[in-house]
């Protein structure tokens, strides 16, 4: 190999396709920038309506609030702020569903946040049904009804408490059945599960993004620009040509892929975290969004084998086309093929086996998945890394067999690759 | 006299189209070429003229027959053939996102110039052909003009014994068109060996010290002018083309 030829050729493509503006948008600022953007946006989309539900006052009506039950006038005050509470008398028969039927239609009509209404009462005093009348179109209608909720959550467990403790009982007598929950993970475990389960997906999407007008840049952009055959007549073989173009893709494929996966922790750990933590009332620390060190080489090695895959299979399919529109035509099956099965597999249960190692593209995402837990699976590993090299090789042999024939190189084959098979292949292999 | 760099023997070529089946481009096509030589090929739009010199420079590979640049077999030793050549064709375009002098440093380096002489060749070819305003500018955005003057320099920039220009003053405007024949001639006076393939009467005319008329892939006569003007008793070139064409007066 003309190690020397296959460099210059390389940085000549790598020089000039970072003076070309698609190829830095697609390439780069996309896959750096498009998560932080997103998620400082979603972030602060929530904040605004958060901010914006919190500012609502509620108007709320409470009918027949029995006297037991006059704390929870304080509760909805103290602990929710802005409501207005209208307070009347409890209504029976056919009055009540006059009543009930009025405030259905205060609330539909946008003139009534939420009612209460204390429907019966039976012993012991203050034990009571209560139901809790919202319009669900409504944003105003949804908060006023949350703080109902919060409040009369707080108000019933209180009541409860103290029936019980009339009775001489405690709390853990009366609850016979209590459930109590306690989440095992660490807030660095919940944040790999998460990482674990969107890095490896926009890492693929990412990749393939990557790869995209590199392929067709250097092979049909070729042919368009009129310079393949400037190229085709310097002193070095075809296939060191072909050789460069290729790792100038694979690089740009795993450019993007490592921007992109770097940004992704970046986003997770600024706007992700603290969001989640607004969401669930804490402060943030339920979440570490933090990978393991160990996941960092599994990373590069999984950038590597899936740009040099990608990259790859999209070459053969982008060597047939004579134009940069012919060539996004026939690149993009190589995406749908690639984020399909990464999208369908994208199941947190599906166990990393040996079998599934033996999946391109399938195996690098369930392996990236497992490193960002902190788990290396040598076994599998391994074989991940057979199975891609494998199909890495296939699809280069193929290439270099393809860009033999003179019509491809020219750009006169007018076909695709599924064409080119058929007229180029018997089943035995031999050529037509 | 110097010797022969460039040896072409029935070289022939046939596509195949959809629409027309068969297509014999060029048909058992010979000649040499020598150094200090303009040797060119004269023949109407289609008559075999490009296909023949891609042969020659490898682009395409031929059918039949072979063809040798300083001993190198086109198909055996298509990198040796290429290191020793330089190809320039008015369609052959140049990289628009390199600067001229990255595309000529890449073209030294890649044609096997040597690397520690290549920085002052380039600078060279950079003064040599007036580009010295417009070295560090990319291709896309030069003038047709400069940009021509790119691919020449390109063409020679690893200093090849032998220089194809297919039909190179197509779409040039006439000082342009006299500029190229007057750094051609001045190639040729280097001692290059120069295949030149034109449609135009009168630069084949100015320029060739060989001609051969090519009509539909085959060469049809193939001497010096004079040597032609006595084999037709025709004086212009123009009319002793139109002898041949019609007639049916086949050299190989």
């Amino acid at each position: 190999m003309d190690w020397t030829a296959i460099r210059l050729l390389y940085l000549s493509e790598l020089r000039a396709a970072l003076r070309e503006r698609a190829v830095l948008i697609n390439g780069i600022l996309i896959p750096l920038l498009m998560y932080p953007l997103m998620m400082w946006v979603m972030f602060s989309g929530i904040l605004f309506v958060t901010a914006r539900f919190e500012s609502f006052a509620s108007r709320v009506e409470i009918a027949g609030l029995p006297a037991e039950h006059r704390s929870l006038l304080e509760r909805l005050e103290e602990d929710e702020g802005r409501v207005e509470i209208t307070e009347v008398e409890a209504q029976a028969g056919t009055a009540a569903a006059a009543y009930r039927e009025d405030v259905e239609n205060r609330l539909l009509a946008a003139e009534l946040d939420a009612a209460l209404i204390f429907e019966t009462t039976v012993d012991p005093p203050g034990n009571a049904e209560v139901l809790l009348l919202s319009n669900g179109s409504s944003d105003q209608s949804q908060a006023a009804r949350g703080r109902l909720e919060r409040a009369l959550s707080a108000e019933r467990s209180a009541w409860l408490d103290r029936i019980a403790e009339e009775h001489g009982l405690d709390g853990a007598e009366w609850q016979v059945f209590e459930v109590r929950s306690n989440n095992l993970a660490t807030g660095r475990q919940m944040g790999q599960f998460l990482m674990g389960m969107m890095i490896p997906l926009f890492f693929v999407i990412m990749i393939a993004n990557g790869c995209v007008y590199p392929a067709i840049d250097s092979t049909a952009g070729e042919r368009e620009r009129n310079t393949w055959e400037t190229t085709s007549t310097l002193a070095t073989r075809r296939i060191h040509v072909v050789t460069a173009k290729y790792l100038y893709v694979a690089t740009m494929g795993l450019v993007a892929g490592a921007l992109n996966a770097a940004a992704m922790v970046v986003s997770f750990r600024s706007f992700l975290g603290p969001l989640l933590g607004r969401l669930g009332g804490g402060d943030g620390s339920g979440f570490a969004f933090e990978l393991p060190m160990t996941s960092l080489p599994v990373l590069l090695l999984t950038a590597v084998l899936l740009g040099a895959l990608i990259a790859a299979a999209m070459m053969i399919l982008a060597a047939f086309a004579r134009t940069f529109k012919e060539g996004q035509s026939m690149v993009t099956p190589v995406i749908l093929l690639v984020i399909l099965p990464v999208m369908v597999l994208n199941d947190p249960s599906m166990e990393f086996t040996p079998a599934l190692a033996g999946i391109p593209v399938v195996n690098v995402v369930l392996l990236l998945r497992q490193a960002i837990a902190g788990n290396v699976l040598w076994l599998q590993l391994g074989i991940t890394v057979l199975a891609n090299a494998a199909a890495i090789a296939a699809c280069l042999w193929l290439a270099s067999r393809i860009l033999r024939v003179e019509e491809i190189a020219t750009g006169s084959f007018e076909g695709n690759l599924f064409q080119f098979l058929r007229q180029h292949w018997r089943p035995a292999g031999g050529k037509a | 006299m110097s010797t022969v760099q460039v040896e072409v023997e029935g070289l022939s070529k046939n596509f195949f189209d959809p629409s027309r089946g068969e297509v014999r481009a060029v048909q058992e096509v010979n000649f040499e070429c020598r150094g200090s030589e303009i040797f060119g090929l004269l023949g109407a739009n289609g008559a075999g003229k490009t296909t023949t010199l891609r042969m020659i420079s490898t682009v395409l590979q031929p059918t039949a027959g072979t063809a040798r640049v300083l001993g190198h077999d086109v198909a055996s030793d298509p990198v040796e053939v290429r290191r020793n050549l330089g190809f320039y064709s008015a369609s052959t375009a140049l990289y628009p996102r390199l600067t001229a002098r990255e595309t000529l440093t890449l073209f030294a380096r890649v044609n096997k110039y040597p690397a520690e002489r290549t920085r002052s060749r380039v600078e060279e070819m950079i003064e040599r052909f007036g580009l010295g305003d417009y070295a560090g500018a990319r291709i896309e955005k030069l003038s047709s003009g400069m940009k021509q003057k790119v691919s020449i320099a390109r063409t020679v920039v690893h200093d090849p014994p032998v220089l194809i220009f297919d039909e190179p003053t197509v779409g040039l405007d006439v000082l342009n068109a006299l500029d190229l024949q007057k750094a051609i001639q001045e190639l040729r006076d280097d001692g290059k060996a120069i295949l030149f393939s034109t449609h135009i009467m009168s630069e084949a005319e100015r320029l060739c010290d060989r001609i051969a008329i090519i009509d539909k892939g085959r060469i049809r006569a193939c001497d010096d002018l004079e040597g032609l003007r006595a084999a037709t008793s025709q004086h212009y070139l123009e009319d002793i083309f139109v002898h041949y064409v019609t007639g049916d007066n086949t050299t190989e």
